[in-house]
């Protein structure tokens, strides 16, 4: 009895040792370059004068801000375009042809495979030499940004719709008397609005951390935090830790709160 | 009748974007990859190109054998975290998910930068190595293929473990304890019971790490611009670039990195299936 104690606190105890280093491998390069961004000098083994230095120019940057501003805004239109216009389909599909269904998933799934360089390039082979609004930049970056996000936004939607039974509850609806259209947008919608903006903060980090399909699609004429990032590691390297920080703590507060909100539904669901 | 236009309706806008933004471009590509870049016509000569070539065969060498190895050992990583993470406290194993979910963001340019300030040139480690007189730190050169591998298996790492980790979840309690009923240890569990039953799961989750890391770019191009020959380097340069843009060429790179991805997914998939059926045989 005791050796077989021995032993599982042996497995435990190897564990414990090798869930730390992992963790220690993970967070190495993040608490690393957060040091370095505050220290003036890390030529030796110690850091030396610390200062926010780096920090506070930054936000002196008007290209900074900009970029900051950007990112905000090429953000909005294509979550809100793909969240309808998925919500739509899905809602034609399961309600009326359900065995369409798959088709449906199997293209939202394809940008999941082939991401950013492939459709970049394909998106601006196509349209580059169109005429009209279709040639405009910030269109197309806008096109593929809704093509990259669709399957997060898929399944959000598709795992809402599931869990509260969509085609059952519009039958109820109907028998009360209310039109499938009508009960889509009175009940259906607004029960699966936290699975929506869930969806939607996952891709606001996918659009965030981007950078292939901006570089490629948008030129010049708009820039992000990645952009900038890029620019500024070929020149000042303090600087580039300062964005670095900034960027990971976003990274972060988006990563937490999806985390949080997906946990929320799935304890809902279990006390249910 | 009815029905059927509002089903119609209801599905125009996702198709008009679908068909605008991935389905005619994808084909235009594939397309394009059998026409010369001047004029019309069929042709191979793009694909010819790609193959003899030394710049794309050894893109598509590197970008293959990085995808592999990087995957293999994100792979290795991933479920040996997720195993011991199966063994310890609740709160302290809630924080490690936490920390795997906060860091598979962590891709892409900010990860290049913050390897270049760990173990560039002029990085922590190689200070660090010339303080102490350690040679290999010191003259470890992250601008390399084996430097390129070492930061895509960080960011595989919790790629790998956030997909293993369901299928540890699904192993349930009464089998350890059946297991152990009739005699078998935690090693035998393991060995005959657990990883098989999560096998699939693991050949599943390569195709979707080796699919990443085939098609990753910011990361390899933040860090060594265009040093070092990578597919999706090469597809970016044909269209994006000084040179003139080369459809032709871009679709043929393009198309050999969908069917190096599709390849693999379809291979697995058959692997995974001849898996199962050996396992209800048995």
């Amino acid at each position: 009895m005791r050796s077989k104690h021995k032993k599982r606190s042996g497995i435990t105890l190897l564990s414990y040792f090798f869930v730390v280093i992992t963790i220690i491998y993970l967070l190495i390069p993040l608490i690393a370059t957060g040091i370095y961004s505050v220290f003036e000098n890390w030529t030796g083994i110690i850091p030396r004068g610390f200062s926010f230095q780096s920090y506070i120019d930054l936000f002196q940057d008007e290209l900074f801000i900009k970029s900051i501003f950007e990112t905000i805004v090429i953000c909005i239109v294509p979550i809100v375009l793909t969240s309808f216009v998925v919500l739509l389909a899905l809602f034609a599909t399961l309600v009326y042809f359900p065995r369409f269904e798959k088709y449906l998933q199997l293209i939202c799934v394809i940008p999941y495979t082939i991401q950013g360089v492939i459709l970049s390039v394909s998106i601006l082979g196509l349209y580059v030499e169109a005429n009209g609004i279709l040639s405009n930049r910030l269109v197309m970056l806008t096109g593929a940004y809704c093509i990259i996000i669709l399957p997060y936004i898929y399944q959000g939607i598709r795992n809402g719709m599931q869990a509260i039974h969509m085609t059952t509850l519009l039958e109820a609806a109907e028998m009360l008397g209310c039109s499938k259209i009508k009960g889509f947008f009175k009940i259906i919608v607004p029960n699966i609005l936290s699975g929506v903006i869930t969806s939607s903060l996952l891709a606001v980090g996918i659009i965030f951390g981007d950078y292939v399909l901006i570089r490629n699609l948008a030129g010049s004429q708009i820039s992000n935090m990645q952009i900038y990032l890029y620019q500024a590691m070929k020149t000042d390297s303090m600087k580039s830790s300062a964005v670095f920080v900034i960027i990971m703590l976003i990274t972060f507060i988006i990563a937490v709160i999806v985390l949080n909100l997906s946990d929320k539904k799935k304890t809902v669901k279990n006390t249910k | 009748m009815k029905r059927k236009n509002i089903y119609i309706l209801a599905l125009m806008p996702f198709l008009a974007l679908i068909l605008m933004y991935e389905i005619v471009p994808l084909f235009t590509i594939i397309i394009e990859s059998f026409q010369p870049d001047k004029g019309t016509g069929f042709t191979l000569e793009n694909y010819h190109t790609v193959f003899t070539k030394l710049l794309y065969q050894k893109a598509i060498e590197n970008s293959f054998f990085i995808s592999l190895i990087s995957s293999f050992f994100g792979i290795l990583i991933g479920f040996l975290g997720t195993w011991s993470a199966e063994h310890i406290g609740k709160g302290f194993r809630r924080l490690y998910m936490t920390i795997l979910n906060m860091v598979s963001n962590f891709a892409g340019v900010p990860l290049a930068f913050a390897y270049m300030i760990l173990l560039g040139n002029a990085g922590l480690m190689a200070q660090v190595g010339r303080e102490f007189g350690i040679e290999a730190m010191t003259n470890f050169d992250l601008y390399t293929k084996n430097g390129m591998t070492l930061i895509y298996v960080y960011f595989q790492v919790p790629l790998a473990s956030l997909l293993i980790a369901p299928a540890f979840a699904g192993i349930k309690k009464e089998w350890k304890e059946a297991s152990l009923i009739l005699g078998g240890g935690a090693w035998s569990f393991w060995t005959k019971i657990g990883i098989p039953i999560i096998t699939p799961t693991l050949i599943g989750t390569f195709s979707v790490l080796y699919c990443n890391a085939l098609a990753a770019y910011a990361t390899a191009y933040a860090l060594m611009m265009n040093g070092l020959s990578l597919l999706p380097i090469q597809v970016a340069g044909s269209y994006v670039g000084d040179v003139q843009m080369r459809k032709g060429l871009g679709g043929a790179l393009s198309v050999v990195m969908m069917i190096m991805m599709v390849a693999v997914i379809l291979l697995n998939n058959r692997l995974s299936k001849n898996f199962q059926k050996g396992r209800v045989k048995a």
